[in-house]
């Protein structure tokens, strides 16, 4: 123990006379490095947990794959299915169906709300907590508390409808209503989330904009289309992205589907992602199942670069 | 601690906390600890996996411990041990466990399948031939019709411990408020639609069938089809599906549905589960298997309700289908000869008790009908008693093995019922639409027989 209370203590070497390591790199380099390095297990785990399997992805799209480790190459055979498969247009269109209902409904209500509980108070808080809960239950909890609620004929809503007048609807077994209530859940289930989104983004525009309008004579609507809305534009632009994204291929609406209708009645709910999912898990075409993967990503990429364009990024300037 | 109270820089440098080393020292050992189990794992013994959706863990106690105790009964007496892997019910039937399983090239040794998914298997290569491990005479103890659609040129390939026909149950209480008695039940479909319309009500649906899309309600489907004479493929390979039966079964259903009788959507997890359906009074009657007598029993010990055949379409014969599932063992599995054998010693070897197996299965853990001969025998007095006995004397005996058909005949056949049944298309449209699907399909067709 002598000897090591004689040695020179860690550290002390920053004290110590500098020895010649060669050129050092300037602070400008280093920062660069330093930045590097951060991003470096993100941008990894992304290329090994999600770019690779992409890549593979788009591969085996060019294969007919057994689900057995056989894989023949047939160039695209499977890209010229798809244009002759009647359920997989079918899947397109309900597929737009949905992201054009969904999206602009989750935007209309997530922005409401979010103007409807900005105020500080304790009972918003209370109110912001009750509209978020949905996201904290399970979705197979949601989906199977919804079926029973819009069961035929003794569920609560045709209880209601009943009390009024209106005969049994089968809001998941028609397929005139099933596409629509699987909608209404999905907002229902996402809003506390874009609502949240929205809290932020309002909590970001300065009040003196507000005051000055007031004083300039400017109503709530008013100062809504020309304060709110234009500077909730990174917000917006966020929250269109996701919620699109989200309505094509999210966990959630594929649990929704997988739970409450098989894709049913009658196809009336087979979502792209679902038919993808029974096309590749159910009917061994694991390679069919990758063409139509492939091209879900190529159009969400073309839609994503579009709305980039649009908004510029949901940039104020072209900074 | 190293202090130097002459040198207060030298204090003040010493680091109190784990230097480098230290840290990094303690994160080996940490990952050594946390990875114990894994690394003791991987040098246990290897054992043969046996995934299956009842045990260990398994939600009925009955069929969790039949399992359980088929298993340690092997390893008491063989050296290569068997081990139970439970995989939950939704994740096993529909799900992507076993498909990216195999996919990946790491299926289990042993496993369960229905009918259903026989060809999906047998044609990707990986069901091993369990004759060679089995006695002429337990191989002949297998019901043919039972047996048919697991094996191919002559071959077995799986062995069923199950039989699962199809029937209708009613209430008793129902069919009293409606003042209809048991010699009411109905015998023909036009039978059927008039007594569940005087059954229906304000709350309740006079009868029940499938609705949602799936192998299980194309497989409620068929005996309809049957019944009215029709089917799936003629003996030469072409589509039968473009026929007057189909179009008669296919608008039984939709009449069904369309004259309010039927719900469009069953509760619980779908027309198979009759507690949340029948028990609850939801429906009156309703279109399930044998496996109910168990469920009701279990779920709702005091509902009362009576069980009785499929009703007939006019000039019909009476039909049922037999579900069930069986063992099958895994051709590029870690050690096939032995889960060959355990396969046939636990269902295809009377001789190591297989029997004993199949009648504890079907009359203690479950209410079925016994797939063998044998046990047929051995259980008559279980299969002579209560609603089993209405089975076994009454309903079993029209019952045709499930088919066993590829994917895409599958989807043809469900888009067809779907459709009529739901989305109110002609049935001689969809007939047509479907039998041209199957057509398309067959002429291409490399695989083992469609059955």
């Amino acid at each position: 123990m002598q000897d090591q209370t004689a040695e020179t203590p860690r550290g002390a070497d920053l004290e110590a006379p500098s020895i010649d390591r060669g050129p050092r790199l300037s602070n400008v380099a280093r920062e660069r490095i330093a930045g590097y390095l951060f991003v470096a297990p993100d941008a990894i785990g992304l290329m090994i947990f999600v770019g690779g399997p992409m890549i593979l992805s788009l591969s085996l799209g060019f294969f007919s794959v057994s689900g057995f480790g056989e894989y023949a190459f047939v160039g695209l055979d499977n890209y010229r299915r798809m244009l002759g498969d009647p359920l997989f247009w079918r899947s397109v269109q309900v597929t737009l169906l949905y992201v054009i209902a969904l999206v602009p409904l989750l935007y209309g209500v997530g922005l409401g709300l979010a103007l409807l509980v900005q105020a500080d108070t304790r009972f918003n808080g209370a109110i912001r907590t009750l509209l978020f809960m949905p996201q904290t239950v399970s979705l197979v909890v949601v989906a199977l508390v919804w079926q029973v609620l819009v069961i035929d004929k003794i569920g609560l809503f045709n209880r209601l409808g009943a009390s009024i007048g209106i005969g049994s609807i089968s809001w998941l077994g028609d397929p005139r209503f099933a596409l629509g209530t699987v909608i209404a859940i999905s907002v229902w289930f996402l809003m506390g989330f874009y609502m949240l989104i929205f809290l932020g983004g309002l909590q970001d525009i300065p009040k003196e904009y507000y005051e000055a309008a007031r004083i300039d004579g400017a109503g709530p609507v008013q100062s809504f289309f020309q304060i709110t809305l234009p500077l909730l534009r990174p917000t917006s632009f966020f929250v269109l992205l996701v919620s699109t994204v989200t309505a094509v291929c999210g966990s959630q609406t594929f649990d929704l589907i997988y739970i409450m209708t098989k894709g049913g009645p009658a196809n009336s709910t087979s979502l792209a992602i679902f038919y993808i999912y029974q096309q590749a898990f159910q009917f061994n075409e694991y390679g069919y199942a990758a063409a139509m993967a492939s091209v879900l990503v190529v159009v969400l990429m073309a839609i994503t670069v579009l709305m980039f364009l649009l908004t510029q990024g949901g940039r104020f300037t072209n900074e | 601690m190293v202090e130097d109270s002459n040198n207060p820089t030298t204090t003040r440098n010493v680091r109190r906390g784990p230097n480098r080393r230290q840290i990094l020292a303690a994160g080996v050992a940490g990952a050594a600890i946390t990875g114990f189990p894994y690394v003791s794992r991987g040098l246990a013994a290897q054992t043969l996996k046996f995934w299956q959706f009842y045990a260990p863990g398994g939600g009925v106690p009955s069929q969790d411990k039949w399992f359980e105790d088929v298993v340690k009964g092997w390893n008491a007496s063989h050296e290569v041990k068997v081990e139970l892997v439970y995989v939950p019910n939704n994740a096993y039937m529909d799900g992507t466990k076993l498909p990216t399983a195999f996919a990946s090239g790491a299926g289990p040794d042993l496993f369960i399948i229905s009918p259903g998914d026989f060809l999906r298997y047998y044609n990707g290569g990986v069901l091993l031939d369990l004759t060679p491990f089995m006695e002429q005479s337990a191989r002949d103890d297998f019901l043919p019709s039972v047996i048919a659609n697991r094996m191919v040129d002559g071959k077995i390939y799986g062995l069923p411990y199950e039989v699962e026909p199809m029937a209708m149950y009613y209430s008793v209480d129902a069919f009293n408020e409606v003042g209809l008695t048991e010699k009411d039940v109905p015998k023909t479909w036009e039978d059927l639609l008039s007594v569940a319309k005087k059954l229906t009500n304000q709350k309740r649906y006079g009868v029940l069938f499938e609705t949602n899309p799936g192998y299980y309600q194309n497989f409620t489907w068929y005996p309809f089809l049957w019944e009215a004479g029709g089917d799936f493929q003629t003996k030469d390979g072409k589509s039968a599906f473009n026929t007057p039966a189909t179009v008669s079964a296919l608008k039984f259903w939709q009449d069904a549905i369309n004259t309010g009788v039927a719900p469009r959507k069953p509760l619980g997890g779908g027309a198979w589960d009759s507690v949340p359906n029948l028990g609850s009074g939801y429906c009156a009657m309703q279109n399930t298997g044998i496996w109910a007598i168990a469920q009701l029993r279990e779920g709702a010990p005091d509902f009362k309700y009576g069980v009785f055949k499929l009703p007939t379409p006019p000039g019909g014969k009476y039909l049922t289908i037999g579900g069930g599932w069986a063992f099958v063992a895994n051709a590029k599995g870690w050690n096939p000869k032995a889960a060959g054998e355990f396969t046939a010693w636990a269902l295809g070897s009377p001789k190591d008790g297989s029997t004993g197996r199949i009648v504890d299965w079907c009359t203690k853990a479950k209410s079925d009908m016994p797939p063998t001969r044998s046990a047929l025998e051995a259980g008559k007095a279980a299969f002579e008693n209560g609603f089993l006995k209405i089975f076994t004397n009454e309903i079993y005996p029209g019952a045709r093995a499930e088919p066993r058909m590829p994917p895409p005949v599958y989807k043809a056949i469900s888009d067809a019922i779907q459709s009529c049944q739901l989305n109110g298309q002609d049935p001689a449209q969809a007939a047509k639409a479907a039998s041209d699907q199957i057509d398309s399909f067959l002429s291409g067709y490399k695989g083992a027989p469609i059955l």
